[in-house]
């Protein structure tokens, strides 16, 4: 993963580096070809005022004599000798060694060959003009790019550490909150102020999206809300009805099955019933009221009560607390969480299982024995009994999340030495 | 004994007097009716809905309260949020029972009311040869004590204060365990109380009152 200016700030130096590159044989060239021209130049006018001079004294053979050996005297290199014939002039670079400069190194010379007569003999005259050398050249300008470049890398780099912080600051904070968001508090999501187009439509979608998401969220919740009020005085009357039915006369024992088969039923409709107007009232917030809650004590009483199912099932239970553990919370959905979670581990161990609440200072963990782990994605949705047999509503750990999201506590599922554990850590307070 | 039903649901409230045969049983369907009713006569037990048409049951709970009525009050309602529980019981109603409910809990719970009404200084329970003591919690068979788990001696109160009707393993399970009940499948541990409270009272020489019916649940005939 990159951040996007990063991806950006690669592009750019790249281009950059190559531009940079081309540049150095560019100048090159036209530095050397400045160089030359003008040099050449120099050597010509050199040239012509020499020969002008010499033809001067064309008539005088012999200061004329006197002058060249003069002249070739003060400049071996570019020596006037006397030549057969006359012939066309011409240029030449040449690299070598000279002990004028003082240092050991190559020189690159620059030189006219030029003819001219006087007195009539035909001359040679060579004028030589020290010349950069090219390595030199270039070099120096590379070196004088690269510096450039560098220049160029460090201000970017800077530049966009800074721009990045400024420019995606509205952009974390968006999605800082939306992380922090929960669909279940039926309020928008307070984004930043921006006055960057981008954000603002990014944020302007959120907001139209959140609304629609609230909106479906309340009209389902109101739905399963009424729906389960409604349902109870219905359920209400079937109930009264069975039990009046019972009480008939004459009844036979097949009439008196179909009571009960429809009477076993019906207390599961209730059950699912009175636990969904439970979970509505735990989103709604309808158990505001919160005292100081001590698990162990609410454990033990629950155990207590649960000792009839567990001698039915033959189970084991191991209780194990060593510290006390306190929770700040309503007491009333402190035991359903503790009593959902019991009954499941009790529903779920085969006869002749065994049991083990661990209740340490922060957390509660309840484990039963089984044969294979069970799906955590599913196992705390509603209606999503892992057992197809199971007896339960299928919404006892679907509230048991709902209260721990309720106050802020992690509820965790694990397999391990084939034992299921369930644990709740009490971490965290209440979230605002 | 009388009773008032006060319950908008004719069906509910036709049930509920077809099943308490052992009371007198009025009814009202609405606010100002059971008003009147309340003002006219006085019960032995009210059983009360919060949601009336023409206004809510708990004001008629005030009312009785302010006059310093002793009727027993039960709150019958849909209504099972623990604030409206608490609410109802701290506003001085008796018992409250939330919807949907068996009628043999109603039963006890209208005999536990009217029994801690009328005998508060006696508190103790006769039915033929046995004698129960509600403070100390014990049991008497022919003055000779009969040592009874709690669970045990819940059942022979539920059963006294539903005499004479048949009691389904379901609504029992219900009873003794409250909303734990039926999460599992089994009433086996029903089963196994009765049969220790039958063993027990037969041991200590009562007669045999408690029937089982088809299999299907229990009755206790006198």
């Amino acid at each position: 993963m990159k951040k996007l200016l990063d991806r950006n700030l690669k592009a750019f130096l790249l281009y950059a580096l190559v531009v940079f590159l081309a540049s150095v044989p560019a100048y090159f060239l036209i530095v050397d070809f400045i160089w030359r021209t003008e040099l050449h130049e120099h050597n010509e006018i050199v040239a012509m005022r020499a020969k002008e001079n010499f033809q001067r004294l064309s008539g005088d053979t012999a200061a004329l004599n006197a002058s060249i050996d003069a002249w070739n005297r003060i400049q071996p290199e570019a020596g006037i000798v006397p030549v057969n014939a006359m012939d066309e002039d011409s240029v030449y670079t040449v690299y070598r060694y000279t002990s004028l400069s003082g240092h050991e190194e190559l020189d690159r010379f620059h030189g006219l060959i030029s003819y001219f007569t006087a007195g009539g003999q035909a001359y040679k005259m060579t004028v030589e003009t020290n010349i950069e050398e090219s390595y030199e050249t270039i070099s120096a300008i590379t070196a004088v790019t690269a510096l450039f470049f560098l220049l160029l890398l460090a201000g970017f780099l800077l530049l966009n550490k800074k721009l990045s912080k400024q420019l995606w600051a509205p952009f974390h904070e968006t999605v800082g909150k939306l992380e922090a968001y929960d669909l279940k508090s039926q309020s928008q999501i307070p984004l930043p102020q921006t006055d960057i187009i981008e954000f603002e439509s990014l944020h302007a979608g959120i907001r139209k999206l959140i609304s629609g998401n609230i909106a479906a969220y309340r009209e389902q919740k109101e739905f399963t809300e009424n729906a389960s009020h409604e349902l109870q005085t219905p359920l209400a009357i079937v109930q009264s009805k069975l039990d009046l039915f019972l009480q008939t006369e004459g009844l036979t024992e097949e009439q008196s099955g179909i009571i009960e088969a429809a009477n076993h039923s019906l207390s599961r409709v209730s059950r699912i019933n009175r636990n969904l107007v439970l979970l509505a009232k735990i989103e709604n917030g309808q158990f505001a009221s919160e005292e100081t809650v001590e698990i162990t004590g609410i454990v033990k009483e629950l155990t207590g009560e649960m000792e009839d199912f567990l001698t039915e099932k033959n189970i084991r239970l191991e209780l194990d607390a060593p510290g006390t553990c306190t929770v700040t919370g309503n007491a009333a959905l402190v035991e359903i969480l503790l009593t959902n979670l019991l009954m499941n581990a009790i529903r779920h161990t085969p006869d002749g299982g065994e049991m083990r609440a661990v209740i340490s200072s922060g957390s509660v963990s309840i484990a039963n024995s089984g044969a294979s782990p069970l799906p955590e994605d599913k196992l705390f949705k509603r209606f999503s009994s892992a057992a197809a047999h199971t007896t339960g509503t299928g919404l006892g750990l679907a509230i048991v999340r709902q209260i721990c999201q309720l106050y802020g506590w992690q509820v965790g599922y694990g397999f391990r030495d084939g034992m299921h554990h369930f644990t709740v850590a009490f971490t965290g307070g209440k979230e605002e | 004994m009388k009773l008032l039903v006060i319950e908008d649901e004719a069906e509910l409230a036709a049930s509920i007097t077809g099943y308490l045969t052992d009371y007198t049983c009025e009814t009202a369907a609405t606010f100002t009716q059971a008003l009147e009713k309340i003002d006219m006569y006085t019960y032995d037990c009210i059983l009360l809905d919060l949601t009336l048409p023409g206004g809510d049951g708990l004001r008629l709970l005030d009312m009785l309260k302010k006059e310093k009525r002793n009727d027993g009050i039960i709150i019958i309602s849909a209504r099972n949020a623990m604030e409206d529980k608490i609410t109802g019981l701290t506003n001085g109603a008796d018992d409250y029972i939330a919807k949907p409910f068996h009628l043999p809990e109603l039963a006890a719970r209208v005999y536990s009311v009217i029994r801690r009404k009328q005998f508060s200084s006696a508190n103790v329970v006769e039915q033929h040869e046995v004698k129960i003591d509600l403070l100390s919690k014990k049991v008497f068979v022919e003055g000779n004590e009969v040592p009874l788990t709690k669970k045990e001696l819940d059942l022979l109160l539920y059963f006294i204060g539903n005499k004479n009707k048949v009691i389904s393993k379901g609504a029992l399970a219900e009873h003794l365990s409250g909303d734990m009940a039926d999460m599992l499948d089994s009433h086996a541990f029903v089963y196994a109380h009765i049969k220790n409270l039958k063993r027990k009272l037969t041991e200590a020489g009562y007669g045999n009152y408690l029937k089982n019916v088809y299999g299907t649940g229990y009755k206790w005939e006198v």
